[in-house]
């Protein structure tokens, strides 16, 4: 069940060498020349289209080049997307797969919770008063095929009908991180804000609610996985956020030490010297040319 | 408009209960211990740590230009994260300590980007749903006469 990655290219079972091992001692040159091939789809097809997406979206907020920068990133999104068909033989494109099956119920989503917020009261572009229910089935349409993927045949499948390895890493995610979410929201919108104990509590309800999800998945199996293995990847999704937080921490505190060791490094800004008299005489000349009006 | 009731400290232990909820569920089954955890949170940590530096050096041209583009940030970040990847590479190759099913130390790199793409968007699917929903819960409230002149 664990993702297993051989480097890109070439699948193994655990702890035991590859056929022809990327990152060890690689004799055979037709072995070398299957690993550097597919090592280089991977690259075309998967890796470089990934990081189009991030440069794409720097040059477009950047204002550097706005339309092409937009169009690079969508570019690389979709070979990303398609890179399961496009380079099959890397372990790299289950995650673009992954990403392609839950595009749709993403988008739903997505779509839902617009029309919730924007159908409510709000001073701008403000939808129709039915949005705000059309938002709601939408959102809970989205949430029933996630479930779906999980208990019925919408499991995504990836290579010779096996579950993609990645779905399992997204499910208890997904479940443990909006449950977290939507408690403190509803602390945080009874703390900060002013009679919001209703708002606070339909957030309860939801984070009950996400939690009650993830419960029966630890307790009943899914079509293609079972609760044991749902118990252990939620260990493993509980590992993956606190890490991946710590980390982002540890960068954001790398960079504002970065930036404040440096402006802490120039020197004070002397003082600039007096206008002389031409200066002078240059100022008054322009201030009696542009507040001089008409005498009645 | 009345005083905030909640403190920081609050809000990371209704972030943190659900989560040690569950677990705690787990463990009453009779989950057991899972050591592969420990491997996954540090591949997280430097993983990300490594794949947000990189994000933040970009940003390091914008603080740039308003500067008279220094190269001193921009090295001291390049070093910050060439740190981060001294660090994974060193404790990947570290006999059993940070590779978990991969074939080798590339292969555990790559993983690792993969499975912060995939975690990362699982993270902000659910951040839109939680996010989306108190605002939606805030939107949806009949607007409050709070003077009688508006009525």
């Amino acid at each position: 069940m664990r993702p297993l990655f051989s480097g890109d290219g070439i699948t193994k079972t655990p702890n035991q060498p590859t056929e022809c091992k990327i990152t060890g001692d690689v004799h055979k040159s037709g072995c070398r020349r299957q690993v550097m091939d597919s090592m280089l789809e991977a690259a075309i097809w998967f890796w470089i289209p990934l990081c189009t997406i991030p440069l794409g979206m720097w040059l477009s907020i950047s204002g550097i080049s706005k339309k092409p920068g937009l169009i690079l990133s969508l570019i690389g999104f979709f070979l990303v997307l398609i890179s399961a068909w496009t380079v099959p033989s890397s372990d790299s494109s289950a995650a673009g797969h992954l990403l392609l099956s839950i595009l749709a119920p993403s988008l739903l989503l997505a779509y839902g919770i617009h029309g919730m917020v924007f159908g409510g009261n709000v001073p701008v572009g403000k939808l129709d008063s039915t949005a705000r229910w059309s938002g709601t089935l939408a959102v809970a349409i989205s949430i029933i095929i996630f479930c779906l993927m999980h208990w019925y045949n919408f499991t995504p499948l990836w290579r010779d009908g096996q579950i993609n390895p990645y779905w399992i890493v997204f499910w208890p995610t997904f479940l443990l991180f909006s449950t977290a979410l939507c408690s403190t929201a509803a602390i945080a919108l009874v703390g900060f804000g002013d009679n919001r104990g209703s708002e606070a509590m339909k957030l309860i309800l939801l984070s009950v609610l996400m939690m009650g999800i993830a419960i029966s998945a630890m307790l009943f199996d899914g079509y293609l996985t079972t609760a044991d293995e749902f118990r252990e990847y939620l260990w493993l999704a509980s590992a993956d956020i606190f890490g991946t937080f710590v980390g982002v921490g540890s960068a954001i505190g790398a960079f504002a030490l970065v930036i404040w060791s440096y402006e802490k490094s120039l020197p004070l800004p002397g003082n600039s010297p007096p206008p002389s008299k031409d200066e002078i005489k240059h100022v008054v000349k322009l201030a009696e040319n542009h507040i001089g009006g008409e005498e009645e | 408009m009345k005083e905030p009731t909640a403190s920081w400290k609050l809000l990371i232990l209704a972030a943190l209960l659900p989560i040690l909820i569950l677990i705690t569920i787990d463990i009453a089954i009779g989950g057991g211990s899972h050591p592969e955890s420990f491997k996954r949170f540090g591949n997280a940590i430097l993983t990300s740590y490594v794949v947000m530096g990189i994000l933040l050096l970009g940003n390091l041209f914008f603080y740039a230009d308003s500067r008279h583009r220094p190269l001193a940030p921009l090295v001291g970040m390049i070093v910050a994260i060439v740190f981060g990847v001294a660090i994974s590479y060193i404790l990947l190759s570290n006999d059993d300590l940070l590779l978990e099913a991969n074939s080798g130390v590339r292969a555990q790199m790559l993983s690792n980007i993969v499975h912060l793409l995939v975690s990362g968007t699982a993270m902000l699917l659910a951040a839109l749903l939680a996010i989306g929903t108190t605002f939606a819960t805030i939107t949806g409230r009949k607007r409050r006469v709070l003077f009688e002149e508006e009525e």
